[in-house]
């Protein structure tokens, strides 16, 4: 009976490309609502923080570990951005400017007043959590789209201030730095030091990243990502709170651009412009927002790729255009997604969304 | 005294009336449903009254204070809740993190519920928790909008068309939960287009048309009133009634 033989396989035919687009979908879907068992995100934060330390001892050489250190930099500043964005919906594309205003408050504090970096590092988070919460004003009146637009248009704004600031700010040469005031028994003039200081800060802003997520602030700010309407309506101060994150974030900001002040030991306002603003939004949808781990994986990926494939500024900056492409296309929840829907798939479909590799939101 | 006292609330949008005077008094032991066209300021006396709108004349007073215009969130505070017809949850979060948001904002000076889950279980949605809230179908969508609110323990809960877009099985079981919420001390005040479920389910109905109150009282007496058969039937059918 050829007729029977033949709609059965079809039958089977269509069963099995449902089952192929279901997988696909599960692999491609952002669970960052679905937390993962403890014990999962314990081993991954032991195993992640153990190769992070040995790190300098791998013999990866003094250009590697340079780019391990721009990376995590980065990475800190990324997370603020990543809770702005990740849990309260926010977007920025200014926020290297935010950076900036930690680094420029820090080395006019620095040449000005001969502070070292300990003391000037509360003032310059200080400034940058003051100064995001100024630019976060307009969020009380625009959303979206049209939020993202002030924000370049204030680093726009930011650059050419600095540019002016005469030898204030340094002009378009920038400032310079002494190395980071020694610790008894440790010389931060060393790289590996260098490394464990941002390390270290790297470290506290990934614990403070995940209590937010675990704590009833974190769940307050999903609430206003997810139906400002109805978080108003639940009681809770949206125009605070929107302001409120801004200023954390800025307070992330502030860390980051000290930390990169002091491994750069100059600063130009070129490095706080539009450019580098991006590629921080590039790094953080990149990476996921939404993920522990997101940010720092962004982070590794825009800052390694051109090293490990050896790539000049321009196939480099095409490259991220297609990789961005191709996670909002592909992963809209970022790399650290698809890296925990593969968990998921290999440590079994019977635990469905349950399990995976990458942190909660 | 009644709860929730609204006295001459006025709403223009423009050069539109929407709220043309409207004076109510609410009471917290009781189902009271609004009904009326389309059009004729429903949904914009439950805007105004929980400060999604300022008003634009008028007065609104919860539990002896003036809350005109103070802000959305600080009436959810006082424990004057509403629900949305179309923004019903946090739909990119589970249905128990929707639930404990909520939970945790009503907790301030003490929540009627012990945990998220008992809220839960009331509505019927406990096995359903680690879902979420985007992918429920739309009857447990519903149910989410009512235990959000809930969650905020509410003193009188304002529900904005419960009953929209569910089938008649699943309207009756929302309308069984409701009449659950006045015995516990949960007023209800709703807007629903279904007449039989709101003859049934409230104690008093107040008809709007055109932003005005035109009738009120028991749902019997309001049904029979011609003024309300007009706006329902039309002036027509009205006059060839023998």
């Amino acid at each position: 009976m050829p007729a029977t033989d033949n709609s059965a396989g079809k039958m089977g035919a269509a069963t099995e490309g449902t089952r192929a687009s279901e997988r696909l979908a599960l692999l491609t879907a952002d669970n960052a609502s679905v937390p993962l068992p403890a014990s999962v995100q314990a081993i991954t934060a032991i195993l992640l923080a153990a190769l992070l330390i040995a790190l300098p001892w791998l013999g990866l050489g003094y250009r590697f570990l340079s780019i391990a250190i721009t990376t995590i930099y980065t990475a800190i500043g990324l997370y603020g951005l990543a809770l702005q964005f990740g849990q309260a919906g926010i977007m920025s594309v200014g926020h290297a400017a935010l950076m900036g205003i930690g680094a420029y408050t820090s080395a006019i504090l620095s040449v000005q007043l001969g502070w070292g970096f300990w003391t000037t590092l509360p003032f310059a988070m200080a400034m940058s959590a003051i100064v995001g919460g100024v630019i976060g004003l307009p969020t009380l009146r625009v959303g979206g789209q049209h939020y993202i637009i002030i924000t370049f248009c204030f680093c726009a704004l930011f650059v050419i201030v600095l540019t002016n600031g005469g030898t204030f700010t340094g002009s378009a040469t920038g400032l310079d730095v002494g190395s980071v005031t020694p610790l008894p028994g440790i010389n931060f003039d060393k790289l590996s030091n260098n490394y464990y200081l941002v390390l270290a800060a790297l470290f506290l802003a990934l614990a403070a990243t995940y209590l937010i997520g675990i704590s009833r602030y974190g769940r307050t700010l999903r609430a206003i990502r997810e139906n400002e309407q109805l978080a108003r309506s639940v009681g809770i101060n949206v125009d605070l709170h929107k302001l409120g994150v801004l200023m954390v974030s800025g307070l992330f900001a502030g860390l980051a651009g000290v930390l990169q002040l002091y491994y750069l030991r100059h600063i130009s306002p070129t490095l706080f412009g539009a450019f580098p603003s991006l590629y921080l939004a590039l790094m953080v949808m990149l990476g996921g927002a939404r993920y522990l781990y997101g940010p720092l994986i962004g982070a590794i990926i825009v800052n390694f790729l051109p090293e490990v494939l050896n790539l000049d500024p321009v196939d480099s900056r095409i490259a991220y255009g297609v990789c961005l492409l191709l996670v909002i296309l592909l992963l809209p929840g970022g790399v650290s997604a698809g890296i925990k829907n593969i968990y998921c798939a290999i440590a079994g479909g019977s635990e469905g969304q349950g399990g995976g590799s990458n942190g909660r939101a | 005294m009644a709860a929730l006292e609204v006295r001459g609330l006025r709403k223009q949008f423009g050069g539109v009336v929407a709220l043309n005077g409207i004076d109510l008094d609410i009471d917290t032991d009781r189902v009271v449903g609004i009904v009326g066209p389309n059009g004729s300021g429903k949904t914009t006396l439950f805007n105004v009254v929980t400060g999604v709108h300022p008003a634009t004349g008028g007065t609104v007073c919860w539990q002896g204070q003036d809350i005109t215009n103070i802000g959305a969130h600080l009436i959810a505070r006082k424990r004057l809740v509403r629900t949305f017809q179309q923004a019903m949850s946090f739909p990119g979060l589970t249905v128990n993190e929707n639930v404990q948001i909520a939970w945790e904002q009503g907790r301030r000076g003490g929540s009627r519920w012990a945990s998220p889950g008992m809220i839960l279980d009331f509505v019927g949605l406990a096995p359903l928790g680690k879902a979420i809230a985007g992918s429920l179908p739309f009857g447990s969508l519903r149910r989410l909008g009512l235990a959000v609110a809930l969650g905020v323990s509410p003193e009188l809960l304002l529900l904005d068309e419960p009953g929209a877009g569910l089938n008649d099985s699943e309207a009756q079981a929302f309308a069984a939960v409701i009449a659950q919420l006045p015995p516990q001390g949960i007023g209800v005040c709703l807007i629903d287009h279904d007449m039989d479920m709101m003859a049934d389910l409230c104690d008093r109905l107040v008809v709007l048309d055109f932003g005005t109150k035109i009738a009120e009282g028991p749902p019997a007496q309001v049904l029979a009133d011609p003024k309300v058969r007009e706006v329902y039937l039309g002036p027509d059918k009205t006059a060839a009634a023998p």
